[in-house]
């Protein structure tokens, strides 16, 4: 049975048709044309779907569709663009923390949901935040790396 | 008359030496990845597509008595179905031509596919390839491939399960044995390994109205699978145009030909593009693992520490097809010996067709598992002759000149250099033993 939901998405109003029983992640991708967005298992495993919801890492393709109504929804596409980057995309880019890139958009919006709730975060701290999301090709130090140079950035702007 | 500029030679050599090295270098595509820009095999749509979805076996070894397409052709949604009886030459492979693009008489493991179908949509394609009807009569199976070299074992393809046996021989094995003042003998096995990329096989393909196709795909070895893709479809080479996408993970998981000549037929067939994307399941069961190995290795030293005579027996659990199987193992045994002077060598490398998942490319190509091997032996072999295993390894080390037993002269043979420097970083210390 189709249905409509209508949420916040990336700050702007969305509104979609949906099926009942359709994930987060499908709808983003198929419905919205959003491809940022990776599906790696299906299953909540692997992270590659990580968006925010209300300002939350959350794996979009466990969470139905119908359930983002009245939320807001970042997606990687939403934190930041070529020429205003958010400083965790810069610091990925300067410390080649990404091989194949398909967990990247996962892991980034993971990265910048820490930073925004802790701007000094331990390593053990970043390690924690990234726990739900696979990669498979770097072996995370670079991964780790960037997180905390973008957290140091981060302080660096704030002490100007 | 056209002309055809050619855009200048790259300048990269001449900037290297003041330029990338030794300084960061962002990745080409680094801004596309960090703003999810990429596109994988995953990412490619086209307007009016159909998705495709295979139909599997159940079974591990099975006879195929029927297939019945009609309640699945009668599904909603449904626009076409394939099985092996559409593909115009069902047979490929690299060294071996033992695999079928679609499995027709019979399935070697689970997970095989005996039929794909083209939906409207991929909830259709689902409910549909559930309805195909496909009548399995199960045979008996072998999943050790010990037990799948005995004369008696069930057998997969021919008469014998040995795909290959590969031999290598330098000097006299036995004769070093018996000069030998200790002779080690140990035995191991290495484990299935999934490549586990994160993206999953995927890929369109767009059919041209003169009957040529275009197929998208997520693939590491985009010639090689345009070629075999047009040989198994019968069409001249030049029809079959195969761009790869961005890869979301490889590691030798996408080094073959997987759903390129069923999305490729069904859109010639329904003239539509059709896409395909694995799940997570069939990557587990239906794409190719690094093959298990199980390795024995028996070593002859002097009192002194000098290597004289090494045998290796390898088996190669290469699961159904031999796919890269042969060609994995041919590496492995040449690398088996290890990076040492050894006048007495003999290696046996056979590889054992079973009903498990399909072997295939994957980091190291077979090297990784005999690494493994050598490396533990030759600690083994050194702590018979008490000896400290990195004077060892100095000792019996491959030097400039040094041949493996293939008869291969290495040069520029920097293993010794390598293991002092890496000792001096790491701070090795072994008390009362030189080093």
């Amino acid at each position: 049975m189709p249905s409509e939901v209508s949420f916040t998405l990336n700050g702007e109003r969305v509104t979609t048709a949906v099926e009942a029983d359709e994930s987060l992640a499908w709808v983003l991708r198929e419905r919205l044309g959003l491809l940022g967005t990776k599906i790696g298992c299906g299953t909540g495993d692997c992270g590659a779907c990580t968006i925010l919801l209300d300002g939350h890492p959350v794996c979009s393709c466990l969470l139905l569709a119908v359930k983002a109504q009245g939320r807001a929804v970042v997606t990687i596409e939403g934190l930041g663009a070529p020429g205003q980057l958010h400083p965790v995309q810069q610091a990925f880019m300067e410390h080649g923390a990404l091989q194949c890139g398909f967990c990247g958009p996962g892991l980034l919006v993971s990265a910048a949901a820490l930073l925004a709730r802790d701007a000094h975060p331990s390593e053990e701290a970043v390690r924690e935040a990234i726990a739900g999301n696979l990669c498979r090709c770097t072996g995370y130090a670079k991964i780790v790396e960037a997180i905390l140079a973008a957290s140091k950035d981060a302080v660096g702007e704030q002490s100007r | 008359m056209t002309t055809i500029t050619h855009p200048a030679p790259p300048t990269v050599i001449e900037e290297t030496p003041s330029g990338a090295v030794g300084r960061r270098v962002p990745r080409h595509d680094a801004l596309l990845q960090v703003t999810g820009r990429v596109v994988y095999g995953d990412d490619m749509h086209a307007a009016g597509m159909l998705w495709a979805r295979a139909v599997r076996s159940p079974h591990p070894h099975a006879r195929i008595a029927e297939v019945d397409l009609l309640p699945a052709l009668s599904s909603p949604g449904v626009r076409a179905i394939i099985t092996g009886r559409d593909v115009p030459r069902n047979r490929y492979g690299f060294t071996h031509q033992d695999q079928p693009v679609l499995a027709e008489d019979c399935v070697r493991h689970v997970g095989e596919a005996v039929a794909v179908v083209a939906a409207e949509t991929l909830r259709q394609a689902e409910e549909a390839a559930a309805r195909v009807m496909v009548r399995y009569e199960p045979l008996p199976a072998v999943f050790d491939p010990l037990e799948a070299m005995r004369t008696d074992a069930p057998r997969l393809h021919q008469d014998t399960n040995v795909a290959e046996h590969i031999r290598i021989r330098e000097g006299d094995v036995e004769a070093g044995f018996a000069q030998a003042d200790a002779i080690v003998e140990e035995e191991f096995t290495t484990g299935f390994v999934e490549h586990a990329h994160l993206e999953p096989h995927a890929g369109l393909a767009i059919p041209s109205p003169d009957g040529a196709i275009t197929i998208y795909s997520s693939v590491q070895r985009p010639f090689l699978v345009a070629g075999d893709t047009a040989k198994v479809l019968a069409m001249s080479q030049n029809r079959v145009r195969l761009i790869a996408t961005g890869v979301g993970g490889g590691f030798g998981g996408k080094n073959e030909m997987t759903f390129e000549p069923w999305i490729a037929l069904l859109a010639l067939r329904t003239r539509r593009p059709v896409k395909i994307v694995f799940t997570r399941e069939e990557e587990f069961q239906a794409t190719t693992v690094r093959h298990p190995y199980r390795m024995r290795y028996r070593t002859g030293v002097r009192a002194d520490g000098t290597l004289l005579a090494r045998a290796v027996e390898i088996i190669s659990d290469c699961g159904a097809y031999v796919s890269w199987g042969a060609s994995t193992l041919a590496k492995a045994s040449i690398h088996a010996a290890g990076p040492y002077a050894i006048p007495h060598v003999k290696i046996d490398g056979y590889l054992v067709y079973t009903n498990n998942p399909v072997g295939g490319a994957m980091r190291g190509f077979g090297v990784p598992q005999v690494g493994f091997a050598y490396e533990c032996h030759t600690d083994a072999v050194a702590e018979a002759v008490t000896m400290d295993p990195i004077a060892f390894r100095l000792r019996n080390a491959l030097r400039d000149g040094g041949h493996l037993p293939t008869g291969q002269v290495l040069e520029r043979v920097t293993l010794a250099e390598t293991l002092r420097q890496a000792l001096e970083m790491a701070e090795w210390r072994r008390e009362g033993r030189a080093s």
